[in-house]
Formats: structure tokens, sequence, C-alpha cells
């Protein structure tokens, strides 16, 4: 007896051996997609937008590449979300999290395929990762207490993240741009005191790190260019005439003069406003929205710097960094808290003029200004920076450093492999797996670099097998080099954060045995 | 190759790439289409360069030879001949010349590309091959450049003039390149002498005459005429202006307002208000001895009525209306004086003074001229004329490409030979270089030194002289150390260029290389192209 119809029109449903295949098949595919950007010699990819305008973007960063990817398999999606969260906790290795959840996906692929059971396998994946964790913790290298040697560990890590980037061949630059930057937060992970101001021209080498805050704005004409001891008030008000906001609202006069009379109650209100403002005692206004030509004349008469139509971010920053609070009533000076400043000044940044704000109440603020050759050059190079500044704030707070190259997959591997020696049971195969997925990390790396990658992890891996050892891959000579000399290193934070949320995100997959799709809603503009 | 290698044989291990089939596809692909971009503008590259007819989606024609204008009008979709327009932008931004040249440099550094990508050699070892072919290439220019002196009046104009000879305008390159140089160097500000904004520098075009009549004016340049509605003057001397935000018309709240009229005679009174109001405020412009207005657009309501303009001409003041807000900055810069945004802040300090204002009949237009302003800011204007349009754009495309070459060497003071002598000489000391280099690099670098000869061959080839020949008799005088020789189109045969005078800003140049190079490692870098949403 057939049961005629369960699941809704279109909705469809997966079971059991189809539906764990389906998601090995997506979660493998994504991982096939973005496993050529890995390590310094890995390659772009444009990306090309099937909006309106066909825009397009070059990059090397596997959380921008995911985002913006039409996915139409759950498994992938899971890989995705692991890469954003990556991006969004650390900032870093965003490729490396996919790669290792793909990597461990195929290898349970095979497990499966031998009738080992997924519960097994996820238990014996829990057990080796825990393990592998274990012994990164073991050779982390901290360098908390000495300031000099932990700054070195910072440039080491800020090259090591900016060399598979654009920034590679100014990556010297750029580590001292970005180590700089983090240095003046102070142990603050708050990355919006960092402001980043793209600026087309010049060349990369011409970037540069400012202290204070800058305004791509103009100043308000006839106002004073240049003030020291700055006192700001930020507001987001509307500096038109207040008007009634109710709709329809209208008065009635009988003549002429009436109509002037309430234009000049209208002017009136304005000056009030301009006025209420100047008693602050401040000399520079800045505002959200458009400040009209005349209470800018207003403001201009009292010697007061205004600037107008500031964006929604450059205000909320400015505030932050000057100490001050938005504003958006003037009736109680004392209850608004102004930011201040030593200095305003208008500079030239290539061709055009923007809004120094110098000596600000935030001492970490600073700007970095990006130049470049074109849109695609900046972009690629902020999002790179990014990445260096995400992972430098988080070594900061968390010193522990790692060697990179692949010494911290080498490491792991031995461990796990040890591990699977040890334990007895079908569990042993599924760490034995989890051990090659971690080496296959090193292995992409060195195909990206076009080596013979079997020789050199079989290299690797012998040379692990002394006690102590710091060898790793050296992409740029083509062998197995000392991590330690060539001065390549990986925050600790985000290879944890790499293999939990790896692991995590394969024993999500692998628990999978049914995928039910729902009809999709019923739209009519589609094509 | 082999030879390359065998200096350092662990490379041949390490720099050799395998690749597979699709992103070979796509790098080709790639590759093809910025090469079909960069075809496209090479006949347009030096003083016999061709133009380029362009008929936009409008209807509208365009004739140039700016490869930064072809370019941007060319409406390309594929991502990588996309970067190619994005690079000719670029040294649009940064040197404002040499946007032909960049493009042609990219698409020839391409070509040597694909020769190398096909034996073999890993993407990111060419990449940073170039890279440091470029660095080196700089050094070598910077090396052969000559120091210049703002003073020296007759250099700028020289490389101003080899930036107009290559467009439709060369014939009138003599007057054009003093003005280009004079207009520069008048708004450059002695306590920042190093930075020009090219913003300080107005361009008016008006249609009429021919582009013999364009002249820089000492003062300002209104596009439009002076009101003539009832009969208001056209000229002034002792000119006192007021740049005013405000509108002299019947008031208007921003609240819907509506006036109830219930009859006659209070018809009669508001119309009487009316006049009343505006020469209220007529009569307070007056006392302060304004007698220009200029006034800015209103978008809310008039500017100025009828009344308005018949009562100001009564009291005799000129009136220029609908100045656009964006001008203002530069009016009140020029005329030192400030904007008044309100009738009560009509003051006489606020107002700006010039020894004439004149409406001039040109053509079929008139203009309005202001000069002889006292106190003027650092801000001049030019005034183009031509027989049409297409001319007058092309004249301002032109003029604006040796304004950028004329503040280049504001910013950077060195000049260095045109001609091709510059490629020539590169290609042969990075040739030389390559040799000393090891592995794959010099390899690489010997590629990039071949494709910089493509500047002299399409110089020559586009003015219709035999390539070859030209290339390896420029080679063999370099060779002799002759680094100044040059293709000398004119007479079609190679002299040493610095005395035919056709120079160049150094910073054209290196920025054409730099630039030209970065886009060509980023192409390079692409092995997938993605499409999403």
């Amino acid at each position: 007896m057939a049961i005629e119809k369960i699941l809704k029109d279109d909705a469809s449903e997966e079971k059991g051996e189809r539906a764990r295949m389906a998601s090995f098949v997506g979660a493998i595919a994504i991982t096939d997609l973005v496993k050529t950007t890995l390590g310094p010699k890995g390659m772009d990819k444009i990306l090309q937008s099937t909006g309106r305008g066909h825009g397009v973007t070059v990059t090397n960063d596997g959380a921008t590449i995911l985002k913006s990817l039409h996915i139409d398999n759950p498994a992938a999606k899971v890989l995705i979300d692991i890469s954003k969260v990556q991006d969004d906790e650390v900032g870093d290795g965003t490729t490396s999290v996919v790669v290792l959840a793909g990597e461990l996906l195929r290898e349970a692929e095979k497990l499966v395929a031998a009738k080992i059971h997924p519960m097994t396998i996820i238990s014996g994946y829990r057990m080796a990762a825990e393990c592998a964790r274990n012994a990164l913790s073991q050779r982390v290298v901290d360098n908390k207490e000495n300031a000099e040697k932990f700054k070195s560990d910072l440039m080491k890590i800020a090259r090591t993240t900016l060399s598979s980037k654009i920034l590679s061949q100014d990556k010297e630059h750029f580590a001292q741009l970005a180590v700089d930057a983090v240095m003046r937060l102070k142990g603050s992970t708050n990355l919006e005191a960092i402001q980043i101001i793209k600026k087309p021209g010049g060349s990369l080498m011409d970037s540069f790190l400012d202290e204070g805050f800058i305004l791509d704005k103009k100043i308000g004409l006839g106002q004073p260019k240049r003030i020291e001891n700055a006192k700001i008030l930020v507001a987001n008000t509307a500096m038109d005439t207040d008007k009634v906001k109710i709709y329809g609202a209208r008065v009635r006069v009988d003549s002429m003069s009436k109509v002037a009379e309430i234009e000049g109650a209208e002017k009136e209100k304005m000056r009030e406003k301009v006025q209420k403002i100047i008693a602050h005692g401040i000399n520079c206004f800045v505002n959200r929205q458009l400040i009209y030509n005349f209470p800018e004349e207003l403001f201009a008469d009292a010697g007061v710097l205004a600037i107008e139509h500031a964006d929604f971010d450059g205000i909320e920053r400015l505030a932050l960094v000057t100490g001050g609070e938005i504003a958006s009533t003037f009736d109680n000076p004392e209850s608004v808290k102004i930011g201040h400043c030593k200095l305003i000044e208008e500079i030239m940044i290539g061709e055009d003029k923007s809004i120094h704000f110098s000596g600000v109440e935030m001492g970490q603020a600073c700007t970095i200004v990006l130049r470049g050759a074109s849109h695609h050059v900046l972009d690629e190079a902020e999002r790179s920076l990014h990445d260096a500044l995400c992972v430098l704030s988080q070594t900061v707070n968390d010193t522990r450093v790692l060697l990179g190259g692949g010494w911290p997959e080498m490491v792991m591997a031995k461990e796990v492999d040890e591990l699977a020696r040890k334990t007895p049971g079908k569990k042993s195969h599924a760490i034995e797996a989890f051990s090659r997925a971690l080496v296959a990390i090193p292995t992409i790396i060195a195909d990206n670099a076009g080596l013979d990658s079997a020789d050199l992890v079989a290299q690797l891996r012998a040379a692990h097998h002394k006690e102590g050892c710091n060898a790793g891959i050296d992409v740029i000579s083509g062998s197995v080099g000392d991590m330690a000399e060539l001065g390549i290193s990986e925050s600790f934070k985000v290879k944890q954060a790499v293999l939990l949320s790896a692991t995590e995100a394969a024993e999500m997959i692998l628990r999978v045995d049914e995928i039910i799709t729902c009809a999709p809603r019923q739209r009519e503009d589609r094509m | 190759m082999a030879a390359a290698t065998a200096a350092q044989p662990r490379s041949s291990k390490t720099e050799s790439y395998v690749d597979n089939k699709r992103k070979e596809d796509i790098r080709q692909a790639n590759i093809k289409a910025a090469r079909a971009v960069a075809d496209a503008v090479r006949t347009s590259l030096g003083p016999k360069g061709m133009d380029k007819m362009i008929s936009t989606a409008n209807g509208e024609v365009i004739i140039t030879n700016d490869g930064a204008t072809i370019l941007n009008k060319m409406e390309v979709l594929q991502p990588a001949a996309k970067m190619l327009v994005d690079l000719s932008k670029s040294q649009d931004a940064a040197a404002g010349d040499g946007t032909t040249t960049v493009v042609v440099i990219a698409g020839a550094l391409l070509k040597q590309c694909l020769l190398l990508l096909t034996n073999g050699i890993h993407p990111t070892v060419i990449s940073d091959s170039l890279h440091k072919a470029s660095t080196k290439a700089v050094d070598v220019l910077t090396a052969m450049a000559v120091p210049l002196e703002l003073s020296d009046r007759e250099s700028l104009i020289k490389s101003a003039s080899t930036s107009l000879n290559s467009k439709v305008v060369s014939q009138y390159s003599t007057l054009l390149a003093p003005l280009a140089v004079d207009s520069v160097l008048s708004v450059v500000d002695p306590a920042k002498p190093d930075m020009v904004d090219l913003r300080d520098i107005k361009i008016v075009k008006k249609l009429g005459g021919t582009v013999d009549d364009t002249e820089l004016v000492k003062g300002l340049v209104f596009d439009k005429k002076a009101s003539h509605a009832a009969g208001g003057p056209t000229r002034m001397e002792n000119a006192k202006i007021a740049v005013i935000q405000f509108q002299i018309s019947p008031p208007k709240t921003d609240i819907e307002q509506s006036i109830v009229v219930s009859d006659y005679t209070q018809m009669d009174r508001i119309l009487k208000e009316e006049r009343n109001y505006i020469l209220g405020m007529i009569k307070k412009i007056k006392t302060t001895g304004c007698n220009v207005l200029l006034i800015q657009k209103s978008i809310l309501r008039d500017a100025v009525t009828d009344l308005s303009l018949h009562y100001l001409a009564k009291a005799k003041i000129m009136v220029i209306k609908d100045v656009e807000r964006d001008d203002i900055e530069f009016i009140t810069k020029t005329l030192n004086c400030l904007p008044i945004a309100n009738i009560e802040h009509f003051r006489a300090e606020k107002l700006g003074h010039a020894a004439l204002v004149e409406e001039v009949s040109l053509g079929d237009g008139k203009i309005v001229k202001v000069t002889g302003i006292k106190d003027m800011g650092r801000t001049t204007t030019v005034l183009i004329r031509g027989s049409n349009q297409l001319v007058i754009d092309e004249a301002e495309r032109s003029l604006h490409d040796a304004l950028c070459v004329v503040r280049c060497l504001v910013s950077k003071r060195f000049l260095i030979a045109g001609g091709g002598a510059p490629e020539i000489e590169l290609s042969r000391q990075l040739g030389a270089w390559s040799k000393v280099l090891h592995g794959m690099e010099g390899y690489c670098v010997r590629s990039f030194a071949e494709a910089l000869e493509v500047v002299p061959y399409t110089l020559a080839e586009n003015a219709g002289l035999n390539p070859i020949a030209i290339v390896t008799e420029l080679r063999n005088r370099h060779a002799q150390g002759e680094i100044n020789a040059g293709i000398n189109v004119r007479k079609g045969q190679i002299t040493n260029i610095l005395e035919e005078n056709v120079v160049q800003p150094l910073l054209v140049s290196t920025s054409a290389i730099t630039l030209a190079t970065e886009c060509v490692r980023m192409i390079l870098k692409i092995d997938d192209i993605v499409n999403v949403r």
C-alpha cells in the first residue's frame, strides 16, 4: 500500500546513502574551489557579479570568495558558514578552515565506504582533535614577558599572513603598518579605531599610517582651515528649518508681508539653532546631514568650522575617537559630551583634500591610508590588511605563537598518528584518517607552489620524526626548511580555531542522514 | 631555459608549474581579452597616431585620441579587459598623460607572459620577477632623467607640446602649450610648491571661432549672459561683486502656505506688498555699493523674478543668475570674497572687487568676463573656442593632458626624453641585467625588456616607418651609448630626441611602467572566474 503524498509539491527528500553522498560531494566541491588560493603561491579568483553592472572583484581571501558564491547544496552552506565565523572570530585562516573540513570529509567518505559507522568516525575525529590541540598547545612559544621579542613575533605573524596576499611584495612595509596600528590599540580588539581610507593613485608603497583621524570631506566656505585645541560637536540633525512633520499642514495668511514674516521666523529658527550649537563653546561642528548655505554662513561668521554631510560611519568613528557623543538636540549644553582634539587641518592625499584630526582623545585611534593602482588593488589590499590586523589584535590578547609553513599540521599529525596506534577498535581508523587530512594542508601548499608535494611531505614527515624539529615547507626555495630561522609564524588562536571549527563542521555534516528540501516559494518574476 | 637553470640546479624542481586544463583556459582567455583591448588603442599612440570615432549608445559621437577616453567608452564586459580599462583610468589619475602608452605596455607584457606560461613557469615567479624588473626600470629611468627648474619656462613648454603633438589639436600646440604652462604656474601655491590642484583651473568651453582663439583669462569667465530682461547694465567698471545664495523674489516658506484673497482691494495690496518687499531688499543691496550680483541657482523657488530684475536694472546692478552651487567655492576663491546667504548679512566687507565686468559677444553666444580682480586668489580660467563641439571637447581633453603633464613636472621636477628613447634604453639595460640574474628570474626579466620595445615599435609603425628597421637601428645607437636617441617621427629617422625638444615628465614614464606591471601581475595571478551574486 503506497502512501500517496507526505511532502508538499516540489519538496524533495533524500535519504541515507544518497543524502550523505550529496553532502560529501557538495563540501568537497567547495573545498576544491578555494584550495588553489591557499598558501604564499596561491592564486587569485575573479568574482564576476551577475547582478547589475557586472562588478568585478579580484581576491585571494577565502571568506570573500565563499560569501559571494551561489550555493544550493546544504552541506556546502555549512562550510561557507564556518568560513564566515572564522572571519568574524579571528579574521584569518578562512581558507584553511574550509580546506581542512573538506579534507576531513573526503577521508570520512572513504571510511563510510569501508562500512564504518559515521558515529564511530565522529568519536574518532573528536579524540584526534583533542589530541591535536594538546600537541599544539605544548609546542607554543609565548613571549608575553619580553616586549622586544613579542614585537618581532607580531612582525613575523604579519609577514606570514600578508605573504599569501596581494601585498606580498611590500609585506615588510605593510607588516610594519599593521603592527604599529595594532600596538596603538594597547590590547583592545576594537578594530573600529583603525580607519582604512582607500585613495586610488600612487603605488602600494605610498600607503602610510597616520595617527588621528581623517575625514574625507570638505570644510565649509569661508571657515577657518586650521584649528588648534578643537572642541568638536558631532551631531546628526537637520539644519534646515524644523518643519512641521504632519502631512498636509499648511498656514493660511492674507497678505504677502505675513508670508515674509513666516519666512523670517523660519530663518530665525535656523539662527537660534545655530546659536544654541555655538553656545556649546565649540569651534568645530560635524553634522551627518546637510548644512545649508544660511547656517554655513552663520558658522563662518562665528569662526566655527562646520563639516556637512559626513557619512554614518564617519561620524560614529569620529565620536568614538574624539570621545564625544552624537547629539541631536542642543537645549542642554551641559549634558552633551563634546569631543576634543589637538589640531584640525586640511591635508592633501593624492589629488583630494581631506580633513585631518590629530591628537585625538582616544590615543589608540589611527588611520591607514592605502594607495594603489586601481580600485581592484585597493579593495584587495584592504581585505588583506584587515586580515592581518585581525590576527595581530587577537595575538596581542592571546600571545601564544606557533611556527607556520605546514609545521603545526605536521606536529599534530605526528601526535594523532601515535594516538591511533594506541587506540584499540575501529576508532583508530578514523584517527588515522584525521592525521591524513591534516597532512593534506602542507600537500596543497606545495601543490599550489608547483612543487613535488609527495616528495616534500615525505621529507617533512621524516624530519618531524625527530623531537623538537622546526621543519616546514619553504615555498620560496622549494625545500624543507627551518621555520624558526625563516621567521614564519602563525597565531595559536587562529590555528586552534581552524582545527576546532573544521572538526565541528565535518562532524555536523557527517551526522546528516537525510536532506529534506522544502518547496521553493513561488515567485512570479523569475526568469 | 636549460642554461638559465643550470646556474641554480635546485630551481628546476621548484619553479616549474603544471597547470590543469581549466585554469590554463581561463588564464589564456583573460590574457587574450586584455590584449584585444590593448590592440584597440594601439594605433592611437604617438604623434602620428590615428583617432577613433566612438558613437555612444545615446547617439553622441566622440572623436578622440585619448586612450583613457576611448577605453572608458568601450563598455567592455570581460573582467580582465575591464582591468585594463581601469589601468588607463589610474594612469589618468596619477599622471594625466600616457594613458595609451600604459595600456600598450600592459598588452605587450601579457603577450610575453603567455609565452613564459607555455614554457611552464609558475605565474607567481613571473609576477615576482616583473615586480623586480619594474623597480629596476624605475631606477634606470630616474638615472636618465634631467632635472628641471620651474623657472625654466622653455622646458615646461616643450614637454607640454610633446603631449599635445599626438592629439587632434597638434597644430595649435604652439598656442596651447604656453597656455597650459602659464595656467599651472599661476595656481602654484608658494606655501606648497609641489602641489597643484587642477580644480583651480577652470575650463570654459564656448562654441564658435577656432581653437586659435582660445585664451587664458586672468579672472573669471561665465558661460552665460548677464540678465537682460529689463535692460540692466552689461558692462561695469570698478565692479563690487556680491555672491549671494539667497533669492530676490517673493518670500516662500518651507511650510506649505496659501494666501487667501477675498476681494479686489486685497489683491492690490498683495501686489504692492510684494513690490515693496523686493524693493526693500534691493535698497539694502544698493546701500553697500554693490553693482554686480552673482546669484546661486535655487531649486526651491525662482532666484530672481521679472519684477526683481526690473528693479535691479533700475538700480544699475548687473545680474548674473543661475550660478551652480559647486562653482561657488571657485568663484569666491577667485574673487576673494565671501558668499552671502541672507539679506541681513549683506555687508560691504563681503564683496569682491574687480576692475571690469563685461559681457562679450562671442560667435552666437555671449559670455561674461570678470577681469582686473583685486587680491585675486590663485585660480585661473581658460576659455576654449572651437568650430564645432567635437573639436572643443577634444581640445579640452588635450589641454587637460597638457595641464597634467605640467603638474607632473611641478610635483616631480625631472624630464626625460620622449620618442621611444627611454623604452629602448630600458630594454637594453634590463636585457643586460637579466644576464646577471639566476634561474627563471633572468628569463622573465628578459621578456620584460623585450616587451618594452613595443613602444618604439608602435610609434614607428603608426608613423608609417619600417618598425623593424627603426627598432634595430635604435638598439644599435643605444648600444653605442647614445641614450637619448629616439624616433623623430617628423623626419622619419633616428635623432637625438632631446635636441628635438621632445621631452616628457619622468612621472608619466615611471607611473606607466609601474602601473602596467601591477595590472599584469594581478591578471597573472588569477586562475578562475567565479560567477557570484
